[in-house]
């Protein structure tokens, strides 16, 4: 009954005919193909251009369903062999790949899958990154200088940094930092880190909330991913921000590189269809089109961020890709016995 | 008169058809309890004990109750000492301000935090929090207690009064005991609210047992913590939930004459009048200009103003029909629970009335995963449809119309139901033609009162909607989500303005409900 996505609807009829009389009955025509459920885990700012460019494009209806990344993941393996979701699109690659790990999810035919450099796509080919962003330090430089940010982010969690590094315990590219922590300097060195974290640092709710705070000048640095530095300047333009982003480079557990990703739930009915929704995330076309919505970085090497963004071959991140920090449940298990919940 | 003695009480069997229809709501509110106690099992006992006896635990413990009992408390000195100034005293435009400090219940919590935390980041912590909440929560005491002192029997008054009380006496001694009942309904609402509460309390970047079930949620894959936690938060409810009960004890509200409706004279303030209007403005500024300013800022700065217009009406729209058909129905099931628990106070009654408390203490998101676990297993057919959604919402919200219709209900003299049925009619007969109608006030206030909370629900919603529909709630949501505050401003206005009319129906009727 009220199973159609009004936004992807009137921006397909609008984009088709450019009026809103005719583009009724442009997005009635499309309304005869088939429809995939999408739960999308991923920021609006994104999926909506990319979604309703996509039913340009194929036809194909689709509905969103919205929420965070592991709620909607959650959310799958209670609905089970009943779940009406043919696509799930996560912000992070954990939760993904929590669903990849339980056979939740069918494999990515092979010409979607080799658009994408390996590293950025799940063990059993059953999913695949789209955008990528890398973690950074977001510092405000009437607080601080950048030459006197640390060579590392391990060094945030000591006295030095008391009150001065906001960091989001919470936000799912932490927990994946604190996996890529363990496995490059074993699980001592990440609980000391958490533990001075807790003890010197400022939890936040968010890393928005973060970005935010940081730009207020209400915390001189904090740990968040590249894009919500950028989705702040969006805001209020660039050209009157103050705090600015520091990358942490030599492969430092600081410089991480997580994705965002998309895979095919097993139970579809609608496969072919599904499959052509993937194909077109990870095309020329479709990266294009999240190109120039946000600060991320497409991952098909074809296509170029259309933001002034930190060159993507510079980053210098670890070499532990996403696949192998998988569902970071461990990284849960380190958080609780360093006391952060 | 009113007669303060214990002859409200009856014990006799409660009809067949009333404790039928108080069935279904007590076994909706059955689910999100035995789903919670299910995962709690699954885990083990050993895993119960590591989970709760560890300093994580005791560290929310301490942060849900500070807040809590804070906000409560706080909220009840603000609630009545505005009823006593705007009832009972001969305060200049006593109808404005009456008005005027019941506006807040038009701003949702997290638009509120969202407008202090941008003024200032000392604002996020624990005393920002009691005292943004504590503005946000306390129309829910005044409201209750400013109808109970407008309706008061003067003659209590005047006899303490006669015995040589001054003022201030008479109401430590006549007026506030007639209140003790609305104080005692507002307080457990102010109190489930706060255990509940989620938006504003990770904007405020304040702890509690809600934010870390969200957390864990929001982190894992294995919900077995979460469901301990929602445990413990259950346990801290029931003490509440029978305790408010205590509170109202068997004092007996209705009257069967009409004859001592007089008004008692009002206090005179004196000079202490411009100190009283100084607070009153002091607290509209707080807690009604501070957030409208912010959202009309959040208009002016950003750039991402305009996008997503198109959406607004199908949000409005969206909202509407979510919240109208839920409050009718959370209405309705409300209304058998609070008929067996006023006039029959049996074991079953009395169980039936208090677990929907326990419940409202609950995060949205532990009743939405327990609807979507038990939809998709046994009614796939119903899984994201709109039906699933407003019985999560009546599931959620029950005691707050249940606390309008008690109050009201309480009101009517049994004597008149009893001379319908001695005028041979049938039981449901009484209660459609006495009682249905002179609860009517009861019932439109928590229509109104139960519209304004469905429209800003988030978390259940985001999880049970049908895909695709949209709310004004989740637009502000998916907005500041992104950072587009400028975007999310018009739908936060229109949120707004949206809960004037419920406000004002609800603040009407609530006041008014002892004019018979």
């Amino acid at each position: 009954m009220y199973y159609v996505d009004r936004r992807g609807l009137l921006k397909a009829g609008a984009a088709l005919v450019g009026t809103a009389a005719l583009g009724r009955a442009g997005a009635a025509i499309a309304a005869e193909g088939t429809t995939l459920t999408v739960y999308n885990g991923q920021h609006a700012q994104l999926t909506d251009p990319l979604f309703a460019a996509f039913t340009d494009a194929t036809g194909i209806k689709l509905n969103v369903r919205r929420g965070s990344s592991t709620q909607l993941a959650n959310q799958i393996m209670e609905e089970g062999d009943n779940s009406p979701a043919d696509i799930f699109y996560a912000e992070e690659s954990a939760p993904i790949i929590a669903l990849a790990e339980k056979d939740f999810l069918a494999p990515i035919e092979a010409a979607s899958v080799e658009m994408i450099d390996p590293r950025w796509i799940g063990k059993k080919r059953d999913w695949t990154g789209i955008t990528a962003r890398c973690r950074v330090v977001t510092f405000n430089p009437d607080m601080i200088a950048e030459k006197d940010l640390p060579p590392s982010v391990m060094d945030f969690a000591t006295e030095a940094w008391k009150d001065k590094v906001a960091y989001v315990p919470t936000s799912g590219a932490f927990q994946e930092q604190i996996v890529v922590i363990m496995k490059m300097k074993g699980r001592e060195a990440a609980l000391n880190w958490l533990k001075g974290l807790k003890e010197f640092g400022r939890p936040y709710n968010g890393n928005m909330a973060v970005a935010r705070a940081v730009e207020k000048g209400e915390i001189a640095t904090g740990l968040i991913n590249n894009y919500y530095w950028y989705a702040v300047a969006h805001e209020v333009g660039a050209e009157n921000m103050k705090s600015k982003l520091h990358y942490m480079r030599h492969k430092d557990p600081g410089a991480m590189v997580s994705v965002s990703a998309a895979g095919i739930i097993a139970t579809t009915r609608r496969a072919e269809a599904a499959q052509k929704l993937i194909a077109y995330m990870v095309s020329e076309a479709g990266q294009s089109v999240i190109a120039k919505a946000v600060a991320e970085y497409p991952l098909n090497p074809k296509v170029k961020s259309t933001f002034a963004l930190e060159p993507f071959d510079e980053l210098d991140p670890p070499d532990v890709p996403p696949a192998e920090v998988g569902d970071a449940l461990e990284a849960i298990k380190l958080r609780k016995e360093a006391g952060l919940g | 008169m009113a007669s303060v003695s214990g002859i409200g009480r009856r014990s006799k069997a409660p009809p067949f058809w009333l404790v039928m229809a108080a069935l279904v709501p007590t076994m909706l509110i059955g689910l999100p309890i035995f789903y919670v106690i299910a995962r709690a099992v699954e885990a083990g006992p050993q895993a119960v004990i590591d989970e709760l006896f560890r300093a994580y635990t005791f560290d929310l413990l301490v942060n849900t109750l500070i807040l809590s009992v804070s906000v409560t408390t706080l909220s009840c000195v603000i609630g009545v000492g505005i009823a006593w100034l705007v009832e009972r005293c001969d305060l200049p435009g006593r109808r404005f301000w009456s008005v005027l400090a019941s506006l807040p219940l038009a701003i949702p919590a997290f638009v509120a935090s969202y407008a202090w935390s941008s003024l200032d980041g000392a604002f996020e912590s624990m005393g920002g929090a009691i005292l943004i909440l504590t503005l946000s929560q306390y129309p829910l005491v005044f409201l209750p207690v400013a109808a109970a002192f407008r309706s008061m029997d003067p003659s209590l008054e005047h006899v303490s009064r006669s015995l040589g009380y001054g003022p201030w006496g008479s109401f430590w001694r006549a007026a506030l005991p007639q209140a003790k009942a609305a104080i005692g309904g507002g307080a457990l609402l102010v109190l489930s609210h706060m255990f509940a509460e989620f938006g504003a309390l990770a904007l405020l970047r304040v702890q509690t047992f809600t934010t870390a079930i969200y957390q864990s949620y929001q982190l894992q894959f294995d919900n077995t913590s979460a469901a301990m936690q929602s445990a413990v938060l259950m346990a801290l409810c029931l003490p509440a939930a029978f305790g408010e009960m205590r509170l109202r004890g068997g004092v007996r509200t209705a009257r069967t004459g009409q004859g001592a409706a007089r008004r008692s004279g009002l206090l005179r303030l004196g000079r202490w009048k411009y100190l009283a209007l100084g607070l009153l403005a002091l607290l509209a500024l707080a807690a009604l200009a501070v957030p409208l300013v912010t959202i009309l800022y959040w208009l002016t700065v950003g750039r991402s103003i305009g996008a997503g217009l198109e959406d607004m009406a199908g949000a409005l729209q969206g909202s509407l029909m979510l919240s109208v058909p839920g409050a009718v129905l959370t209405t309705l099931l409300a209304l058998p629970l609070v008929m067996l628990a006023v006039r029959y106070r049996g074991p079953f009654g009395l169980v039936a009335d208090r677990l929907p408390y326990v419940v409202h203490g609950l995060p949205g998101l532990v009743v939405a995963l327990a609807l979507v676990f038990t939809s998709i297993r046994y009614v796939p057919a119903v899984y994201q449809s709109t039906l699933v959604l407003l019985i999560a919402y009546a599931m959620l919200f029950l005691p707050l119309a249940q606390s309008s219709l008690r109050a009201s209900l309480e009101l009517v003299p049994p004597e008149l139901e009893n001379v319908a049925r001695s005028l041979g009619r049938k039981n449901y007969e009484a209660f459609l033609s006495v009682t249905l109608p002179n609860i009517a006030p009861g019932v439109g206030a928590a229509l109104a009162l139960m519209v304004l909370e469905l429209m800003r629900e988030l978390t259940a919603t985001l999880m049970l909607v049908p895909t695709g529909v949209l709310t004004l709630a989740t637009e502000v949501w998916s907005y500041t989500n992104d950072a587009q505050y400028a975007a999310a401003a018009p739908f936060a206005v229109m949120l707004v303005l949206a809960s004037v009319v419920p406000v004002y129906v609800f603040t009407q009727r609530s006041l008014k409900i002892y004019d018979l």
